[in-house]
C-alpha cells in the first residue's frame, strides 16, 4: 500500500491555497460585487427602444483572463419581470485572449470595426493591426477591453422570445468605471450600444466588498 | 523418530490451544496441532479472531522461543520444521488483521522472526521472512532504524540474499520506514539504490517489492532522484520505463507511481508528451481494476496530476472524469477506493472549470450525499474537499448548483463532526458553497448553519477559527439585510470584536473582512459598527493603530473606507479612528498607508480619502482641513504617478476633490 501517496493526497488538499485574488485586480472598480447602470439600445426594423440595464460583477480569474456576472433588462416588452441572464467575459490581456475573437461568427475586420468605435482604443490601432496587439502593454492601460457572452437565462425560460445568440465588445474605463459596449449579432441589427455607468447606490462615496474561495 | 499414534484428539480450538500449551504433550503432536491450526486460520477471518481471543499466538511464539534453542543440535530437521510451522502461523494471524498483528508484535514475535532470517536452512529462513514482511504491511511495525550502522549493514544483507522472500523483506523494510530526507538520503549514500536496482531484473516478487521501496526513497528527494537517474545506474530508467506495460497490473502501477515520483523530483526528466500521456491512460485502465491495486490507482492518479494545470487538462482529455465519476457508483461499497476517487476528482476540478462543469453535468450529487454521511472519516473529508474544489466554478455558484437539500445541508452537519479533520474539510467546501450568488443563501441559515459557524468561531484550535470566520465572510458577501441581522444576532457584536482582536493574524483579517461585507450594500448596513457604543469601530482603528501585517490593514482600511461611504456621521466618526486623540491628533495612519510597499494597501487608503472629500458631503471641507494639515496633499503628490494603475487613478480624483476646497496646491 503506498501509504505516502495517500497522505499526500490529502495533504496537498489541506495545503491547497486560497483561490481568491493573488494577483490584485488591476481596477478596484471592477472588482466582484460592482455593479453597473444604464441603457442598451435595441433596435429593429420597426421601432428603437432603450432598456434600463443593470450589470453586476460576480467573478473574475485573472490568470485565465476570466469574467463573469449577470445582467438585468428592465422594462423588456416581452417579459412581464426583469430578465436576468448570466455572462461570461473574456479579458483582452494579450496573453489568454486578443483584441481577435477567432469565433462566434466573426472576422478580424467586424473585430477592427467595433473596437475603433471606442475612441480609447484609437492609440492602439495600428499596433492591432500590425501584429494583431501582441505588442501592447495594456497593464498599465486606463481602459480594459473584453468581450462579454451571455451563456444562460438566470430566471426565466429561454423560450421568453428573447435571444443571447450574439455578444458584446466591451470597454471598460479604469477611471470613472464606466462601461460602453457594442453587441455583435449577425442576425441583428449592428452596432447596439449598451452605456453603462458605476453605481453607488444612496451612498457618497464608493465601498467594496469581497468574497475568497478556498 | 516417534510418530503420533493414531488418535480421536478433536480439533476443538480449545483443545487444539491445550495440546499446544501442555508441557506433556510430546513435540510431535505438537507439530501436528501446529499444522491444525495453520489450516483452519489461513484465509479465515472469524477462525482468526477466534484463536486469538483463546491466546493462540502466545501459546505459538512461545513454542517458537522453546523450538530455537532445543533445535540447536539433535533432530534439527524435525524442529527445523516447528519453526517454519510457527513462521507461518505468525504470519498468517498478522495477515491484514490489525488484532493478529498487535497479537504477534506483543508477544514478542518480531525478534525470533529475525533470528530465523538468517538461519542456514533456506526454508526457515524464507518462512521467518514471508512471516516479516506480512507484519510490515500494517503501519504498527517497528520503525527501522536507518541512522546505525548496525542495522544499515543488516539491511545490506537482506538485499544481498539469494532468496527472494528475504531480499524482497529488505525492499519492504525500506518502504515501511523510510519517511524522512534524512533517511533516503542515508540510504542512498549507503549504495542501497544500487541493489534495488538489481532485484528489479529479479522474481516479480523482488521487482514489485523494488519499484515500492525506490519510489519512496525518490518521493519528494531531488538528489536521490538524480542519483537513481545517473549513468552509475546504467538503464535504471528504461527498466522502469518498460516495467510499466508489464502484464502484471501491480507491477504497472508501481512503476508508474515511481515514474511520478521521479518527474515529480526532477525538473528534465520525464516531462515529453508522450510519457506523460502515457501515464494517464494505464492509470486510467488501472482505475478499473477490481482488487487493491484499483484501490490504489486513484492515489496514484492524484500524485500525477496535483497541482500540475498540464496533467489536469491530459486526464480530462482522455475522459478520466467520467471514469472515475463512474467508479462512485460501481465501488461505493469500498471506503479506500472512495476516498482515493473523491481525492482524484478533487485534484482535477482544482484548476479547471471543465473538469468542474463535467463533473456536474454527469450529476453525481448523490454519492457525494452518501458520502458526506459515510461510516469512515477519511472518506468524508474527501467528499469535503471534492466539493470545494467543484464549487469554485463562479458559473456553477451562480445557478446555484449548491445551496441546496443534497450538498448544503449534509455540509452543515459535519460541521458538528467528532473528528477535527473533517470540521476543517467541511469548513472549506462551506466557505465557497455559501458564496452563492441566487437569493437561497438564507437556506443556509434554515440548515442552521450560521449557529454551527458561529460556535466555531469561539473554537480553541486557530484552523477552526480562521475557517469559520471565512465562512461567515463570505456569507456576508452582497446578502440581504435580514440575513445580515441573523448572523450579528448570533454571532454578537461583541463576539466579533474580540475576533478582530485575536491573537492570530489570520482571523483579525477575516473579522475585518466580514465587517467589510456587513456594512456594504445599502446605506444604512454601516450602522452595524455604530451598535455597543461603537465597539467594532474602535476595535477597528486599534488594529489600524497596531499591526504591521498587510493582510490586516488592508481589510481595516477597506472597511473604514466602506464605512465614510456613509453619511456625514459615518464620515466623521472614520476620522476619529484615523485621528485619534488619545494620539497626536495632527498625525494619521493614513499617511503611512500611502508608503505602503503594497499597492493593495496604497489603493485601499486612497479610497478612503476620496470617501472622506467626496464633494457633496457637507461636512468636507473641515475634513479636508484636517487632513492638509496631516500632510495629506503632499502624500497624494507623491503618488499620482504610481506605478499601480489603481493607486495613480485614485490619487488624481482624491487630490482633484482636495483642491476643489482651495489652497491645496
Amino acid at each position: 500500500m503506498p501509504v505516502r501517496v495517500e497522505e499526500t493526497s490529502s495533504a496537498s488538499q489541506i495545503s491547497g491555497t486560497a483561490q481568491g485574488n493573488p494577483i490584485p485586480l488591476p481596477c478596484t472598480l471592477l472588482n466582484v460585487g460592482k455593479t453597473f447602470s444604464g441603457t442598451q439600445n435595441v433596435s429593429s426594423f420597426h421601432k428603437d427602444e432603450a432598456w434600463r440595464v443593470n450589470v453586476r460583477i460576480q467573478g473574475y480569474d485573472i490568470d485565465h483572463g476570466y469574467l463573469c456576472g449577470t445582467m438585468e433588462a428592465l422594462n423588456v416588452p416581452m417579459a412581464d419581470t426583469p430578465v436576468i441572464t448570466f455572462w461570461e467575459g473574456e479579458i483582452v490581456d494579450t496573453k489568454n485572449y486578443t483584441f481577435f475573437t477567432g469565433k462566434w461568427e466573426t472576422n478580424a475586420e467586424d473585430d477592427i470595426k467595433h473596437w475603433t468605435k471606442f475612441p480609447s482604443f484609437s492609440p492602439l490601432l495600428s499596433q492591432v493591426e500590425a501584429d494583431g496587439g501582441k505588442t501592447v502593454d495594456l497593464s498599465n492601460y486606463p481602459y480594459i477591453f473584453m468581450r462579454w457572452k451571455e451563456q444562460h437565462f438566470v430566471n426565466v425560460g429561454a423560450d421568453c422570445g428573447l435571444t443571447i445568440a450574439g455578444f458584446y465588445y466591451v470597454c471598460f474605463s479604469c477611471s470613472d468605471g464606466s462601461i460602453n459596449g457594442f453587441y455583435y449579432d449577425p442576425n441583428s441589427s449592428p452596432f447596439q450600444k449598451l452605456e453603462l455607468k458605476s453605481t453607488n447606490d444612496e451612498r457618497s462615496g464608493y465601498s467594496f466588498s469581497s468574497y475568497e474561495l478556498q | 523418530m516417534p510418530t503420533s499414534s493414531a488418535s480421536n484428539h478433536s480439533s476443538h480450538p480449545e483443545d487444539l490451544i491445550g495440546r499446544l500449551n501442555s508441557a506433556h504433550t510430546p513435540y510431535e503432536v505438537k507439530l501436528k496441532a501446529l499444522r491444525d491450526l495453520k489450516n483452519q486460520i489461513i484465509g479465515n477471518r472469524t477462525k482468526k479472531l477466534a484463536f486469538l481471543k483463546l491466546g493462540a499466538v502466545n501459546s505459538v511464539v512461545s513454542i517458537l522461543s522453546s523450538a530455537v534453542v532445543a533445535g540447536g543440535w539433535e533432530n534439527r530437521e524435525f524442529y527445523e520444521l516447528v519453526l517454519v510451522q510457527c513462521a507461518a502461523i505468525i504470519g498468517s494471524f498478522a495477515c491484514g488483521l490489525e488484532e493478529g498483528v498487535n497479537a504477534v508484535l506483543d508477544a514478542g514475535a518480531f525478534p525470533l522472526l529475525l533470528n530465523l532470517i538468517t538461519h542456514i536452512n533456506d526454508k526457515v529462513a524464507d518462512a521467518g521472512a514471508r512471516s516479516l514482511k506480512l507484519i510490515y504491511q500494517s503501519k504498527r511495525a517497528p520503525e527501522y532504524d536507518f541512522l546505525q550502522e548496525k542495522n544499515m549493514e543488516f539491511l545490506l544483507s537482506l538485499l544481498n540474499s539469494k532468496n527472494e522472500n528475504v531480499s524482497g523483506l529488505g525492499a519492504n523494510i525500506i518502504t515501511h520506514s523510510c519517511q524522512t530526507t534524512l533517511e533516503q538520503n542515508t540510504l542512498s549514500e549507503a549504495g542501497v539504490i544500487e541493489r534495488l536496482v538489481g532485484l528489479l531484473r529479479g522474481s516479480l516478487i523482488q521487482r514489485d517489492a523494488s519499484l515500492e521501496s525506490l519510489a519512496s526513497m525518490i518521493y519528494g528527494n531531488p538528489e536521490v532522484a538524480s542519483k537513481f537517474l545517473s549513468p552509475e545506474n546504467g538503464r535504471a530508467l528504461s527498466v522502469v520505463v518498460e516495467l510499466i506495460k508489464d502484464k502484471q497490473p501491480r507491477t504497472r502501477m508501481l512503476a508508474c507511481m515511481c515514474l511520478i515520483y521521479l518527474r515529480n523530483a526532477s525538473t528534465s526528466y520525464l516531462q515529453d508528451s508522450e510519457i506523460k500521456n502515457k501515464l494517464v491512460m494505464i492509470l486510467l485502465e488501472l482505475l478499473d481494476d477490481p482488487g487493491q491495486v484499483g484501490d490504489e490507482a486513484p492515489f496514484v492518479l492524484s500524485s500525477l496530476i496535483s497541482q500540475k494545470e498540464d496533467m489536469q487538462k491530459i486526464a480530462y482529455d482522455a475522459d478520466v472524469v467520467d471514469k472515475l465519476c463512474e467508479n462512485l457508483n460501481i465501488f461505493s461499497f469500498q471506503p479506500t477506493r472512495l476516498q482515493g476517487t473523491f481525492l482524484a476528482l478533487a485534484d482535477l476540478c482544482s484548476k479547471l472549470e471543465c473538469c468542474r462543469d463535467r463533473v456536474i453535468h454527469l450529476k453525481v450529487f448523490k454519492f457525494v450525499t452518501e458520502a458526506l454521511a459515510h461510516d469512515n472519516p477519511h472518506v468524508r473529508s474527501a467528499a469535503c474537499y471534492f466539493l470545494r474544489n467543484v464549487s469554485r466554478s463562479v458559473k456553477n455558484l451562480s445557478a446555484g448548483q449548491f445551496m441546496n437539500e443534497a450538498v448544503a445541508a449534509p455540509l452543515v452537519q459535519l460541521l458538528f463532526d467528532s473528528n477535527e479533520s473533517v470540521q476543517i474539510a467541511a469548513l472549506g467546501a462551506i466557505s465557497n458553497v455559501v458564496v452563492d450568488f441566487t437569493a437561497h443563501k438564507s437556506l443556509f441559515m434554515q440548515f442552521g448553519g450560521v449557529k454551527q459557524l458561529v460556535q466555531l468561531s469561539k473554537s480553541m484550535e486557530s484552523a477552526i477559527r480562521i475557517n469559520a470566520v471565512w465562512a461567515l465572510k463570505n456569507l456576508a458577501f452582497l446578502v440581504n439585510n435580514k440575513c445580515k441581522e441573523e448572523i450579528l444576532l448570533e454571532l454578537t457584536i461583541s463576539t466579533l470584536s474580540s475576533l478582530i482582536s485575536d491573537p492570530e493574524a489570520s482571523v483579525q483579517e477575516q473579522a475585518l473582512a466580514l465587517v467589510r461585507n456587513l456594512v456594504d450594500g445599502t446605506l444604512n448596513s454601516i450602522d452595524y459598527v455604530f451598535g455597543e457604543n461603537g465597539l467594532l469601530l474602535h476595535a477597528i482603528g486599534k488594529q489600524l493603530w497596531s499591526t504591521s501585517k498587510v493582510e490586516v490593514l488592508i481589510q481595516g482600511m477597506y472597511t473604514l473606507s466602506n464605512v465614510a461611504s456613509g453619511n456625514e456621521l459615518h464620515k466623521e466618526a472614520v476620522m476619529d479612528q484615523l485621528f485619534p486623540k488619545t494620539i497626536n491628533d495632527k498625525e494619521t495612519v493614513l499617511v503611512m498607508f500611502m508608503q505602503s510597499a503594497d499597492s493593495r494597501l496604497r489603493t485601499a487608503a486612497v479610497w478612503a480619502l476620496v470617501n472622506l472629500t467626496f464633494p457633496s458631503s457637507p461636512g468636507a471641507c473641515g475634513r479636508v482641513t484636517k487632513l492638509q494639515n496631516a500632510g495629506i496633499v503632499c502624500q497624494l503628490k507623491n503618488i499620482v504617478n504610481d506605478p499601480c494603475l489603481d493607486v495613480k487613478l485614485r490619487a488624481r480624483t482624491a487630490l482633484g476633490q482636495l483642491i476643489m476646497f482651495g489652497d491645496a496646491s
